[in-house]
């Protein structure tokens, strides 16, 4: 019998009634439960989500716990903004704890704009498309004449999405009930509340701020584990951008470089020691030293960079003419092993609707027009066949036949 | 949408004129000037770059009594000992002092000619903290500044225009006094439209906008894109007339199964076909005899 050594000589009457063996079951490490994150099922590593369901598929299940995203910002700041909105309003709904700084607008100007959650039961994302039954009315059967083998056959799937519900779908055009929001605590910077003597001191005063908040509320791991956990989100907005003090994104050469290196730096090392997730926006278009960009991207663990089509020459390429911009994976990371999940996918492009903020494959232009014409019935099919040809095919039409290059 | 931009910024509004050596921005803004003026607002200049006769010449009338001109065109450095307004002088406390030492009930626009000559004595950063400051304080209902884009680095300019709500960008035009404006607007909603529209100034600094320069050079490529059809001018037909279809369509194609046994073969479940093996004689293979099977 596995009995402690230490009850072995102890008297009965100190055994407490309700115990009939001396027999405990040994625990293991104390698990952490909280909620809003899930283990990873790559690498058992603690995740939370970041508000887009397409951008936690990316990022190979959601964003590590401990970790730093950094996303380039686009060039009128509305789609990097939208995203850091998401994460927040993900942090309310998961009744996780906020940090938010900023230095252009106030903090509190950007929490009173987050998305409305969309609270349903059920789940609202759309699954592969099923295959249809044998119940279905005669058109559908009817729908595909030559090509009918491949009616049931699931339509590529176009949405990045990973099959299990974590995470929650926001309504961009409604904002956050005032008592959903209020119930989550927040910590707010707003950088000329905090006057500094130099300029450069911006940094340093918003990461001693940040120390100071996650000491005080015990979201360090060595912290004793009083009261249940929690996550704290902290979105900083636009780090790097002339506002904050440094010339980054003013000069060429910047003198500065080195004071915001140095904040991500530590920032890292305070997240890597306490249960707190953050989300960097920086204005990567306004920054001309590239070396200095490809630093900041080492320094932080995951990075994407949006391109927005809005006022270039891209917005009227009918390839582009579904979606709202470009997203380009400048890193992943690489978390306690030694390779990382890359995505499937190298060339991306974002969408923003109003229940979803897509994130798809980008296909060429060929892929779609085939799919469009085996859907077609059988004489616009041959017809059509003639028509539809695009540019990047060569037919040359001779007196007999027409020939097919 | 210049003529929208004339009418009036929305309070917090900071729109910038970005010229170059070859068109300058100073009619535009001094059109700008006029709007304002005649808008009834109280308008502020500090002007660096040039003195206060050039800068009314053009405007006249009462309005003219509004405009209340900081001369940091003598001595801007301050350099003599009774500067009137110094380059250092530009931070929020002096320039809410400024504006509000003119008493009048609405708040005033300020112009600054040029961002330019700021950006060369303080620093860029400075320059955003303050701009963003007065924007965000309650002294300044709206802020416009005439920048030189090509006199700073992209990054400079950048930075700034990302601080602004509408950036016009003036550019010489094709005849001679018209020039070309791009104007791109940030609502705070967050959408961005542009635009782009030729205009010319006249003598009473009013704008007059014609029409817009994209159109002239993208219609003459349309024609010859449009798309040749190419079942037109054949020696041999590819339409179908209409018995030639009911024909077409009563044909059996050489794999087109009936609709039972369409279903039959898109519906098998995963489990249904199965290998039925019976074990024939000469399916019986001897291990030591391997030609058992030999007819010799």
């Amino acid at each position: 019998m596995a009995a402690p050594v230490s009850t072995v000589g102890k008297p009965s009457t100190e055994r407490s009634p309700f115990n009939t063996t001396s027999f405990q079951k040994k625990t293991r490490t104390k698990l952490i439960s909280i909620p809003g994150t899930r283990p990873s099922v790559q690498n058992g590593q603690l995740l939370v989500s970041t508000g887009v369901t397409s951008l936690d598929y990316l990022l190979g299940g959601g964003l590590a716990v401990g970790t730093v995203l950094l996303i380039e910002e686009d060039r009128y700041d509305s789609y990097s903004r939208m995203i850091l909105k998401y994460f927040l309003a993900e942090g309310v709904v998961c009744r996780h704890e906020l940090f938010v700084a900023a230095a252009q607008d106030n903090p509190d100007d950007i929490l009173q704009e987050l998305p409305a959650p969309i609270l349903d039961d059920v789940a609202i994302h759309k699954p592969v498309e099923q295959p249809r039954l044998s119940c279905e009315p005669q058109d559908s059967l009817d729908a595909m004449k030559i090509a009918w083998r491949y009616q049931n056959l699931p339509k590529v799937q176009s949405a990045l999405a990973s099959s299990s519900r974590f995470g929650h779908y926001y309504d961009v055009s409604k904002t956050m009930e005032p008592e959903i929001r209020q119930a989550a605590k927040c910590h707010c910077f707003y950088l000329p509340e905090h006057p500094t003597h130099t300029m450069l001191e911006s940094y340093s005063a918003l990461l001693k701020s940040l120390q100071e908040v996650i000491n005080r509320e015990g979201f360090d791991v060595a912290a004793p584990m009083t009261k249940s956990r929690n996550i704290l989100r902290i979105g900083l907005h636009s780090l790097g951008s002339a506002l904050w003090g440094d010339d980054l994104s003013c000069h060429d050469n910047p003198r500065n470089g080195h004071a915001l290196t140095t904040f991500l730096y530590g920032l890292r090392a305070l997240l890597r020691s306490s249960l707190s997730v953050a989300v960097v926006t920086v204005p990567s278009h306004l920054i001309q030293d590239r070396a200095l960009m490809g630093s900041i991207t080492r320094l932080c663990d995951n990075a994407i960079a949006l391109e927005s089509f809005k006022g270039s020459e891209r917005e009227t390429n009918p390839l582009y003419k579904d979606y709202h911009g470009l997203l380009h994976v400048r890193q992943v990371p690489h978390l306690n092993c030694l390779a990382s999940k890359l995505p499937d996918h190298k060339d991306l492009a974002f969408k923003l609707k109003r229940k979803q903020f897509t994130i798809e494959p980008l296909h060429l232009f060929p892929f779609n027009m085939f799919v469009s014409v085996l859907n077609l019935s059988a004489d616009d099919n041959e017809k059509s066949l003639t028509l539809v040809l695009p540019a990047c095919f060569y037919y040359r039409v001779s007196k007999s036949k027409v020939k097919l290059y | 949408m210049l003529t929208e931009l004339l009418q009036g910024t929305d309070a917090g509004g900071f729109l910038i004129i970005q010229d170059s050596a070859s068109y300058s921005g100073r009619h535009l803004l001094k059109s700008f000037i006029n709007a304002a003026l005649n808008r009834e607002e109280a308008v502020h200049v500090l002007g660096f770059e040039v003195s206060e006769e050039e800068l009314k010449d053009g405007l006249k009338g009462s309005p003219v009594q509004r405009l209340h001109f900081h001369n940091a065109y003598t001595d801007p450095l301050g350099w003599t000992d009774q500067p009137s307004f110094t380059v250092h002088q530009f931070c929020l406390e002096e320039l809410t002092r400024l504006v509000k030492q003119t008493s009048h009930p609405k708040p005033a626009t300020l112009v600054i000619d040029s961002l330019s000559w700021i950006l060369r004595h303080v620093s860029a950063p400075a320059v955003c903290k303050t701009l963003q400051q007065l924007r965000k304080g309650g002294a300044v209902r709206a802020i416009m500044g005439l920048l030189h884009v090509d006199m700073h680095q992209r990054g400079t300019v950048g930075s700034l225009c990302h601080l602004a709500t509408s950036v016009i960008t003036v550019a010489p035009g094709m005849k001679g006094d018209e020039a070309v404006a791009k104007i791109t607007k940030r609502s705070k909603s967050g959408k961005v439209v542009q635009d782009e529209e030729i205009f010319s100034i006249k003598t009473d600094l009013t704008v007059v906008v014609q029409s817009k320069p994209s159109q002239l050079g993208h219609k003459q490529a349309d024609p010859e894109e449009q798309e040749t059809d190419p079942t037109a001018n054949l020696t041999f037909n590819l339409r179908l007339s209409n018995t030639e279809r009911e024909a077409k369509e009563k044909l059996a194609l050489p794999f087109v199964f009936s609709k039972e046994k369409k279903t039959a073969l898109l519906h098998s479940s995963p489990g249904s076909g199965r290998i039925l093996y019976e074990p024939d004689a000469n399916d019986d293979y001897d291990q030591e005899d391997p030609d058992d099977d030999l007819d010799v």
